[in-house]
């Protein structure tokens, strides 16, 4: 079925594209996620059709990290679906421009879902390449001199980055000559015999390359632009879905430097480039004005403690898989409700945000419980993933790495609870005339975003227990 | 043979650090894309026909002709002619390509005793190559000469995957993809879109978003 994942995208985008009519690019866009959530519905129950050539089947594979990280993109992707068709309401887009953005948003999960079922190190960056140019188009979508700038940066930046990680796979290449193979199988089971030199020059290439694209400090320049000037649906993508997947990529090569035993050398690369984004984080966030680029700077934070994570072994990996779904539906929810706040306000400045709760008390809560989710207050997922990382920090014998991780964290959520209990308190100024008032579309995605959150909190279900348990376990 | 046009290849750098007309680097991008055309008919033998012909034709046609030729196109359009005052005077940056050009030399040799490398030249000529490209992008402020600068972390990334093209020439066929989605759908589209928006082509125009 791994087929039907690659192909419905591509062919309903060239319909789409095609058809131009209202119906059909909502049909589009909602079926596809129902589709795709059909397939990783029954992947989950161990159920499949083998649609797909031997040929085509080596290259695209579903193994327990990839599954993961496949249901986080559903899911993300589904709200940003149903939102979308509140945000086409709001911006009375025309069914040319609606399919427009529908195309190339279908286009751009494809490319996403390439990422995560590549079994070929070159395969999986040529798809990490389509993701750069399909989200360009998208963060251009409201076409203003502020989204042109966002999105130039955005692909100068990252096909930089791009280009840094193809360096690092051809010097894997040279190093890993008797291997002669980029498939993740061979990789895994031949490490060994890969040149520690070459293997840890391609690894700072490629965590150069993939961190740029994932937006860790000091590559993340283009993440704050791109982020706060994407149409919201598109910012909780890019946020919930797109770090992730480079993110996996990311993983995968560690599996590799693991299984070569060259982990010391990751560990110290991954810990440091963490560490400096959480640094960054915290002195952006405490004097922060826009609340989109708030929101991309605790994108910034959170791929930090994924990196973090990775880098203290197996206790730190299982914090950083519980992490990256939490953030990935916590921060999703909050890019789409900073879509609601924009059209309520048509400001993206803290300053002009007063009074959320009164203005729209939906919107207001959903923003107020949404930064609890993202801080790490019990009952939410992100309070244990923390709570492990800190742990996972003594496992390693690095507890004393603990007080700055835990200060830059509270730095961040200060900055950060202290725009959004400014923003939501306190009365509202007076209401622009003509506002189309916000449908349920607009609250839906984010309330069953937070819903998940909250059963995954309050006592994870055996099935993702037993998903994250399997995923971390896929490493050595 | 092939010794010569890497070193070639490594000199024109200097070149592109001396000369601040942004003529002169686009004739400079096509010659290097003329010897990269020079290498592959030299040092390719083990990979099949049709793989040097697509190799060929994004050497050749793509480096040498088509990519130079918008890039020209582009510039005459709106009246590009030299690079604005650099953040580097000229003659440091001249010094910091010669040390960058004596590293890859280094480089090489220190590749050759490692012993894994079929062709050390290569690998010490492209990561020079791919660091100047990178020291350019933030020596230099025009959005163009951006572009270019890509180009040329492009071209000395090509140059790297032709040292392994024998044995991996999938490698050398996604270099090319490369350049065929990045180097001229994007950047000649939002260079553009750019410079009809903002009217300049100073990245100091890019400044609406900040914190």
């Amino acid at each position: 079925m791994r087929m039907i994942l690659l192909v419905v995208p591509f062919l309903l985008s060239l319909f789409v594209a095609w058809a131009r009519h209202r119906v059909v690019n909502r049909v589009a866009l909602l079926g596809t996620g129902a589709i795709y959530l059909a397939v990783v519905t029954s992947w989950w129950c161990s159920w499949d059709l083998d649609l797909e050539p031997a040929w085509l089947a080596g290259y695209f594979t579903v193994d327990p990290l990839g599954l993961f990280f496949l249901t986080v993109m559903v899911l993300v992707f589904l709200g940003s679906a149903v939102y979308s068709l509140a945000y086409f309401q709001e911006q009375k887009l025309s069914p040319g421009r609606e399919a427009a953005y529908i195309a190339v948003m279908l286009l751009f999960v494809l490319a996403m879902t390439g990422v995560l079922l590549a079994n070929h190190l070159a395969l999986l960056w040529v798809f990490v390449e389509a993701t750069t140019l399909t989200s360009a188009l998208l963060i251009y979508f409201e076409r203003k001199k502020s989204s042109l700038e966002a999105t130039w940066k955005y692909i100068f930046i990252c096909s930089v980055g791009i280009a840094l990680a193809f360096v690092g796979i051809i010097i894997l290449s040279m190093g890993s000559q008797s291997i002669g193979s980029l498939f993740f199988a061979d990789l895994y089971l031949r490490a060994g015999e890969i040149n520690p030199f070459w293997l840890k020059m391609a690894f700072a290439f490629i965590i150069v390359g993939f961190g740029t694209k994932i937006g860790v400090a000091p590559m993340h320049a283009w993440l704050p632009d791109a982020h706060s000037e994407a149409p919201s649906p598109v910012s909780a993508l890019l946020s919930g879905a797109l770090l992730n997947s480079t993110f996996l990529g990311l993983l995968r090569v560690q599996e590799i430097m693991i299984r070569a035993q060259q982990q010391e050398f990751a560990n110290f690369l991954l810990l440091l480039l963490g560490f400096l984004s959480l640094l960054i984080s915290a002195a952006f966030m405490l004097n922060i004005v826009n609340y989109k680029r708030m929101l991309a700077y605790s994108s910034i934070e959170n791929m930090g403690i994924l990196f973090i994570g990775i880098s203290l072994g197996k206790t730190g990996i299982y914090a950083a898989l519980l992490h990256s779904v939490a953030h990935s539906l916590a921060k999703g929810a909050l890019f789409l409700t900073s879509g609601n706040i924009l059209h309520l306000y048509g400001s993206k400045q803290v300053a002009d945000i007063r009074g959320l709760l009164q203005r729209d008390p939906p919107t207001g809560w959903i923003w107020l419980i949404s930064l609890f989710a993202i801080a790490g207050l019990p009952p939410f997922p992100t309070f244990l993933s923390k709570f492990l990382l800190v742990q996972a920090f003594f496992t390693a014998g690095q507890g004393w790495l603990s007080a700055p991780f835990l200060l830059f964290l509270l730095l961040i959520i200060f900055g950060m609870g202290s725009a959004v209990v400014a923003m939501t308190f306190g009365a509202a100024p007076a209401q622009a005339p003509g506002k189309i008032p916000l449908n349920l579309f607009a609250y839906g995605p984010q309330i069953i975003m937070l819903l998940v959150l909250l059963a995954i909190g309050l006592q994870i279900p055996a099935p993702v227990q037993a998903m994250l348990k399997n995923a971390a376990g896929f490493f050595h | 043979m092939s010794a010569i046009l890497i070193v070639l290849f490594g000199t024109t750098i200097l070149y592109i650090f001396a000369a601040s007309r942004i003529e002169a680097f686009i004739k400079t991008l096509a010659l290097q894309g003329l010897l990269l055309f020079l290498l592959i008919l030299i040092d390719l033998h083990e990979i099949n026909w049709w793989n040097i012909a697509l190799l060929g034709l994004e050497t050749l046609v793509i480096k040498t002709i088509v990519i130079p030729y918008f890039l020209l196109a582009v510039i005459r359009r709106n009246e590009i002619g030299r690079e604005v005052a650099p953040n580097v005077s000229q003659l440091y940056a001249l010094q910091i390509a010669s040390v960058i050009f004596t590293f890859g030399f280094i480089v090489a040799f220190w590749a050759a005793r490692t012993g894994t490398v079929a062709q050390p030249l290569y690998f010490g000529i492209s990561i020079s190559v791919i660091i100047a490209s990178l020291f350019l992008i933030v020596h230099r402020k025009r959005i163009i000469t951006h572009i270019l600068c890509y180009m040329m972390l492009e071209n000395g990334i090509f140059l790297l995957s032709l040292s392994v093209a024998n044995e991996m020439p999938l490698l050398i066929n996604l270099g090319v993809l490369l350049d065929l989605f990045v180097g001229i759908y994007l950047f000649v589209i939002f260079f553009d879109l750019i410079h009809a928006m903002y009217d300049g082509n100073n990245i100091d125009v890019l400044t609406e978003l900040k914190d």
